[in-house]
């Protein structure tokens, strides 16, 4: 465990997640973060990292390359 | 002359009383518009160490151990077709621990959950979570970690 003097602990196996009592819009949206891939996201928000190919149509506007995706991004999640 | 004068008085009174009868009903009230939909806000950001069913934190906290999973139990009132929420976890230095975002469509009063633990456990220090609706921050929230 990190101690408090250390001035950068290392926080790279942190693990988190989110839900609501409201319903998710019919589109929804996700924010890439650092360590992102299409096929990751799609992993986590399909179950299927096959599914990746249906985040990068649905936002190739801003998506040229579907191995290049920066964190800040906010992707266009269409319905499973 | 007097009998005249009576009849005419009955004439007019009936005249008086037809146009009282023809008179017309007033028009019902027009039907009471719908209410204006409340834009979504963020009411209160709130900590635990769980939340129940409804996405509610049961007991709030602002101090924690090095094992815990701290949760972030964000309150919206009003309605939004498609709004995100984010979460921005903090350690006292200003490095981030964790980032997450939540897309939601709430037709009223809702609590949005985030959530993060550490394993290996929490380096004891201050904390803090951000919460932005639609990249606007909306509220925050301190916390500690202590042994």
């Amino acid at each position: 465990m990190t101690t408090p003097d250390d001035p950068m602990p290392d926080f790279s196996d942190v693990q988190g997640g989110s839900s609501s009592s409201a319903p998710p819009p019919a589109t929804q949206t996700y924010t890439v973060k650092a360590g992102d891939s299409l096929s990751k996201i799609a992993k986590q928000l399909y179950g299927d990292a096959n599914a990746w190919r249906k985040i990068f149509q649905a936002n190739t506007d801003k998506i040229k390359n579907p191995d290049l995706i920066h964190p800040g991004q906010v992707l266009t999640i269409p319905p499973a | 002359m007097i009998v005249h004068a009576r009849r005419w008085s009955v004439i007019v009174a009936a005249l008086a009383g037809a146009a009282v009868a023809c008179k017309k009903a007033p028009p019902p009230p027009p039907p009471e518009a719908p209410p204006a939909a409340v834009p979504l806000s963020v009411s209160s950001v709130t900590l635990g160490k769980a939340v129940g069913a409804d996405k509610s934190v049961a007991q709030a906290l602002t101090t924690f151990g090095t094992r815990d999973t701290i949760y972030a139990s964000v309150a919206t009132v009003g309605s939004a077709s498609s709004a995100t929420i984010a979460a921005v976890w903090t350690f006292q230095t200003g490095q981030v621990v964790l980032a997450d975002t939540q897309a939601i469509a709430p037709t009223g009063p809702a609590h949005t959950e985030f959530h993060i633990s550490k394993p290996s456990g929490w380096p004891v220090g201050k904390y803090k979570v951000s919460i932005s609706l639609d990249g606007a921050l909306a509220g925050a929230q301190d916390f500690e970690v202590k042994r």
